[in-house]
Parts: structure tokens; C-alpha cells; sequence
């Protein structure tokens, strides 16, 4: 018997009201992550791409079709019930990293494990193996504004991955990077993936997208291809 | 809860330019709103409290007009002993005011008007000797009489020397004889302002001033109550006794001069209560909610990351309640210098006794000063928390990226 996926989409679709016309963002969309995936979706600009990410991130919720996370309807949740399942399954990294700007690196780490009721000698462990894990361990102590995109990027990375995340759920990662910087994200994003957590990144880059094991391509809020290595 | 609090402190740490301005807001309209809760019932307890000080709790007059300004007790004399026997009374005292003139032996100079106070010297006095000695005690070679300090500076009189007054008792009174007085103390009066001379002897040398015949009428009965009994039950046998006087307890008075008298001061004081109260609660709704829309990308992303609703949301109540808190502690200190100040302003007007104030501390003004606050800051936090609520994560995360 075959593993069921953590997340499934199904015939998804989102529509949003706009004072023209209702704007279709994703139409009939189904598709399915399976435990260690890694997934890269890439299209023109409002093709759906982020709109998808949200949805299969359980913080948007669609407006037909249905998303089912290791089974389960998530229309059907509370807003309680997503925001714990974000808390404990779900990583998300931003293009705009969103880190709190009163807190240092290592406190943005520890935030969603304090969250989620982690003790906190556990937590404190956990925050540090991360940073280091990122390469950032000599900069824990630092404020977002005394990092630089990459570093702050990668506190963004081990942030979403403080409670042990299935999935993690990158959009433009490396948007607001240079390009080498932007590929020491990739390549930090090749090792989490390696060591076993499943990975959708959007993204425009195609070197970024190239090192993904799926590619699915949108077009008008539809998947029209999907290519595995 | 604690760390939804640590986080409310390091959000409003990271703006202090912001968060002090708030701060001083809040402490500026906190010092105002507490003064206007000391005032709304300062007058009051301070009046309450000038009463109790005479050590007499039940008033007897002629009629309902206010004290000293209607008719006088007519058979005076036979009033006292009738209430002085009542089980519940411990002591009556009759008491006398009229217009009197020191009249100097210089040529040509001006006789100075006073207020004569009138009163048994064997009771227990309603004013404090600060100098020499009551009229009770030892002898003196004229009627004894005390002078306020004001009146003693400005006649240069000390215990010792003599005066000579002559009664301002009504029509004809040019024609009263004058009667020399031994100063034998100076006191102060509970009913003094800043201004009076006021001077106090035997009733019946007052009596002797106007040409009454001694014990024939008085302004008022001052009556100390049977500990045991109270006021309430004095005052009740006494309006059982003598059914044509009026009978009031201080707290009675009070009361009266509460509802009537001071309610201006109440309703100046609700009035700037509420204006306060409206301009804090603007000023932390406009500065939390200004803050809360700067941060809506980082709040969405939290609630991605996997924060709930209700702690974003205590997140902003907290900082609501964090910057009022700090502002209502500092508002305190504050607020009391300026009671002191607006004290001393208002009791330099002409008329209020010295002893009054108009801003009074108390316990249950600092309890209502800080729920006061306490709804303000929750009040102030509702539209910003409801930002934070209804936010929606995915369309903000989309905007901010966009923008």
C-alpha cells in the first residue's frame, strides 16, 4: 500500500471578487505531495503560482475543489485547528523573510517551538542546532537589521523548520537575493531535502526550479505540464 | 499569556520614539482624569470632613435655610435644655454669629468689621488657640476674647491686650454701647478664608453687644450625639422633641450641600472626565492602529508561520494595556502636583475657608482612575485587534509582496 500524500489538491480552484470582474487565480487544479517530494512550480507572474502555495499552506482557502492534508479535509478545520497545523506540519519561508525585527536570529527560531508549548531547555537546543545547521551560529545574537539578506534568508529557513516540519512551503526564496547568495539557499534547500522533508518552492528562477525533482508549470491558474527527473 | 506579554514589551520597545510619546499622552490625559476623579468628590469629603472637626454631628436651626442665613432660634435657652436631656444626646451647644466693629481709639481711624463668634466657653471649642488661651481657662480682667491670625496681624494685638467692639447686629445698632474685650488667645477658625477676621467670646458678651437678652435667640444648636446612639437616632428624638426646628446630621448636610451646592464642581469634573477620557482613548486607538497597519506583512507571516488568531490578538490588547499602564503609573505622581497646584488656585478664592479642598485623595478615586484606564486601554484596542483578526493572510502575504 502506497504512503497517502501529506497534502492533495483537489480540483482546486480560487477565485477572487474584484470590482470589474471575478478574477480566476487557480482553475481546476490537482495535484498531490508526497512525503519527501521535492517540488518546483514556475510560471509567468499571476499564474497562480503563490495562490497555490497558500492554498496547499492551509492559509488561504479555496473556492472550489477540495485540499485534504494526510487525509483529511482542511475546509472542514477551524481557524484554530489550520493555525496548529501550520504551527506543526507546515514550514513557510517568504521572499520578504518577515522576521520579527525586535528579535534576534536565534529568538526568530525559537518563536514558533515556543508556540507550539516546546520546554524550554528543548526548544533552546533546537534553536542553536538550527542556526548552526543554516551556518549561522556565530550570528545568533544578531537583529534581522544587522544581518544581510542571505543570513537573514537562512534564519527565515530554520525558522520554518523549528517544529520539524513534513512540508516546507518556499515562495521566491531567493527573489530578493543576488544570484550567489540566492544559491547557497538553494543549496541549503537541496539539503533539507535530503534529509528528508518534502519541498514546494515557487520560484521564477529556473536554476532554482532545475534542482527540484518535479517541475510543474502554470499557465492562466492550471498546471499544464509536470515533469519528473 | 507571559509570553504573549514578553512579546507586547518587545514590540513596544522597538518603536520608543512611539511608544514614549504614548506613554507621555496617556500620563498627560491620566494626570488630568485623576484630578477630575479627586475633584468630583474632593469638596465633599473635605466639607464632610470640616464638620466632624467642630465635634458636633447634628445641626438644629430655625428653619431649612442654610446655616447662619435664616430666622434665629427664638427661646434659645429652653431649646438647649430640652436636648441637652434627651438620652441620646451627649451635649448642646448654642452658637451665635453677628457683625461686629473694632472700633480704634485713634482719631479719625476706620473701625475694623469682624465676625463675632458666639459660644458656651465651657464647651468643647469649635476652633484651634494657636496662642495663648481659650476662653475657658483662667481669669481676665475683661470678657475674654479670641482673635484669628489675620486679625491679630493686622491690629498688632497679642493675649494680653484688650479691644473694644461694638455690635453691627441690625437697625440701630450705631446706638449699641461699645464693651471692652481681653484678648486672651489667637485661634484658628474652621470657617475661616483666606481673608476673615474673625473674632470668638462668651455668647452672653455677644448678647450683651447686639442688647439681646442672654439665651433669648441664637443662630444655631450644635449637638454632639450619644456615641452609642448616633447621629441618626439623636437627630430623630430631637425632631420628636421640638417639632418646629430643623434638625440636620452633618451627613445629612453633606448630602444637601453635595446634591445642591457642589454638584457644580461634579459635573465641571464629569464633563472634563469624559473629554479626558475620549482624547486618551483616541490617541492609543490612532497609535496602535497606525502601528498594527505597519506591520501587517509580518503579522500575516505569523499567522502562517502558525500563530493563532487570539494570540495576535492579545499580542496588540497587551500593548494596548502596557502603554496605558506605564502612562496611568507616571499620571499618578503627576496628577497629584497638580491637584496641589489647582488646590491652592481655587482655595484663593474669595469666600472658601482655608481648611476646604477641592481635591481630596482617595482610595476609591485611585480604584476608579485605574478602571477607568483600564476600559480605555481595551476600548482603545478593539479596532486594531479587529484588524488583526479579520486579516486575511494569504490576500496581505500577496500585497506585501506585491507592494
Amino acid at each position: 500500500m502506497t504512503e497517502p500524500p501529506i497534502v492533495e489538491a483537489r480540483h482546486v480552484s480560487r477565485t477572487f471578487p474584484m470590482a470589474a470582474a471575478p478574477v480566476a487565480a487557480l482553475r481546476d487544479v490537482s495535484l498531490g505531495i508526497a512525503s519527501g517530494e521535492y517540488v518546483a512550480v514556475v510560471g509567468p507572474s499571476g499564474c497562480g503560482k503563490s495562490t497555490l502555495l497558500h492554498i496547499l499552506g492551509c492559509v488561504d482557502v479555496p473556492t472550489g475543489g477540495e485540499v485534504l492534508f494526510h487525509g483529511r479535509g482542511v475546509s472542514s478545520l477551524s481557524d484554530g485547528d489550520r493555525s496548529r497545523l501550520r504551527l506543526r506540519e507546515l514550514g513557510f519561508v517568504f521572499q520578504r523573510f518577515f522576521l520579527l525585527p525586535m528579535l534576534t536570529a536565534w529568538e526568530n527560531v525559537e518563536l514558533p517551538q515556543a508556540e507550539a508549548g516546546v520546554d524550554r531547555a528543548v526548544r533552546r537546543r533546537r534553536a542553536t542546532e538550527l542556526l548552526e545547521y543554516v551556518g549561522l551560529s556565530n550570528r545568533a545574537g544578531h537583529r534581522p537589521s544587522e544581518l544581510s539578506g542571505g543570513e537573514m534568508q537562512r534564519v527565515a529557513i530554520a525558522r520554518a523548520l523549528a517544529n520539524r516540519p513534513r512540508l516546507l512551503l518556499a515562495d521566491e526564496p531567493t527573489g530578493e537575493l543576488d544570484q550567489q547568495t540566492g544559491g547557497q539557499i538553494v543549496t541549503l534547500l537541496d539539503e533539507l531535502h535530503k534529509d528528508g522533508t518534502a519541498v514546494v518552492v515557487v520560484t521564477h528562477d529556473m536554476a532554482v526550479a532545475a534542482r527540484a525533482h518535479r517541475l510543474l508549470t502554470m499557465r492562466d491558474g492550471q498546471i499544464v505540464e509536470s515533469t519528473s527527473r | 499569556m507571559l509570553r504573549a506579554l514578553h512579546f507586547a514589551w518587545r514590540n513596544s520597545v522597538r518603536q520608543p520614539g512611539r511608544t514614549c510619546l504614548g506613554v507621555l499622552g496617556v500620563a498627560a490625559v491620566g494626570a488630568l482624569l485623576f484630578d477630575m476623579l479627586l475633584l468630583s468628590h474632593g469638596l465633599v469629603l473635605s466639607f464632610r470632613d470640616l464638620l466632624d472637626r467642630a465635634g458636633f454631628d447634628v445641626r438644629v436651626l430655625a428653619t431649612d435655610a442654610a446655616p447662619l442665613s435664616g430666622p434665629r432660634i427664638v427661646d434659645a435657652e429652653a431649646a438647649v435644655a430640652a436636648i441637652a436631656r434627651l438620652p441620646q444626646v451627649e451635649a448642646a451647644v448654642p452658637v451665635s454669629i453677628r457683625n461686629a466693629e473694632i472700633v480704634s481709639q485713634s482719631e479719625g481711624a476706620r473701625p475694623i468689621r469682624v465676625q463675632f463668634l458666639g459660644a458656651d466657653p465651657n464647651a468643647r471649642p469649635m476652633w484651634t488657640v494657636i496662642d495663648g488661651r481659650d476662653l475657658s481657662a483662667g481669669a481676665s480682667a475683661g470678657s475674654p476674647l479670641l482673635v484669628n491670625r489675620a486679625l491679630a496681624a493686622r491690629l498688632g494685638v497679642a493675649p494680653g491686650s484688650t479691644v473694644s467692639l461694638r455690635g453691627s447686629c441690625g437697625p440701630g445698632s450705631a446706638a449699641l454701647p461699645q464693651m471692652r474685650f481681653a484678648i486672651v488667645g489667637v485661634a484658628e477658625f474652621p470657617f475661616d478664608d483666606a481673608a476673615a477676621e474673625t473674632v470668638a467670646g462668651p455668647i452672653s458678651s455677644l448678647a450683651g453687644l447686639c442688647g439681646d437678652e442672654p439665651g433669648s435667640s441664637v443662630d444655631m444648636l450644635l449637638v454632639r450625639s450619644n456615641p452609642k446612639d448616633g447621629s441618626e437616632s439623636a437627630a430623630a428624638a430631637i425632631r420628636a422633641r421640638l417639632r418646629g426646628l430643623h434638625v440636620v446630621t452633618n451627613g445629612e448636610l453633606v448630602e444637601r450641600f453635595s446634591r445642591v451646592e457642589f454638584s457644580y464642581f461634579r459635573q465641571i469634573s464629569f464633563v472634563l472626565a469624559t473629554v479626558t477620557m475620549f482624547f486618551g482613548f483616541l490617541l492609543i486607538a490612532v497609535l496602535l492602529t497606525a502601528s498594527v497597519n505597519e506591520r501587517l506583512g509580518e503579522i500575516a507571516a505569523l499567522r502562517a508561520v502558525g500563530l493563532s488568531r487570539g494570540r495576535v490578538v492579545a499580542g496588540v490588547l497587551f500593548e494596548s494595556m502596557m502603554m496605558v499602564g506605564a502612562g496611568a503609573i507616571l499620571a499618578v505622581p503627576v496628577g497629584l502636583a497638580l491637584s496641589v497646584w489647582l488646590d491652592g488656585i481655587l482655595r484663593a478664592l474669595p469666600g472658601i475657608p482655608t481648611d476646604v479642598h477641592f481635591f481630596v485623595f482617595e482610595s476609591r478615586a485611585l480604584v476608579s482612575y485605574a478602571w477607568l484606564l483600564g476600559a480605555a486601554s481595551v476600548g482603545a484596542a478593539l479596532y486594531p485587534m479587529r484588524i488583526v483578526a479579520t486579516l486575511p493572510i494569504a490576500a496581505t502575504l500577496r500585497r506585501e509582496v506585491v507592494g
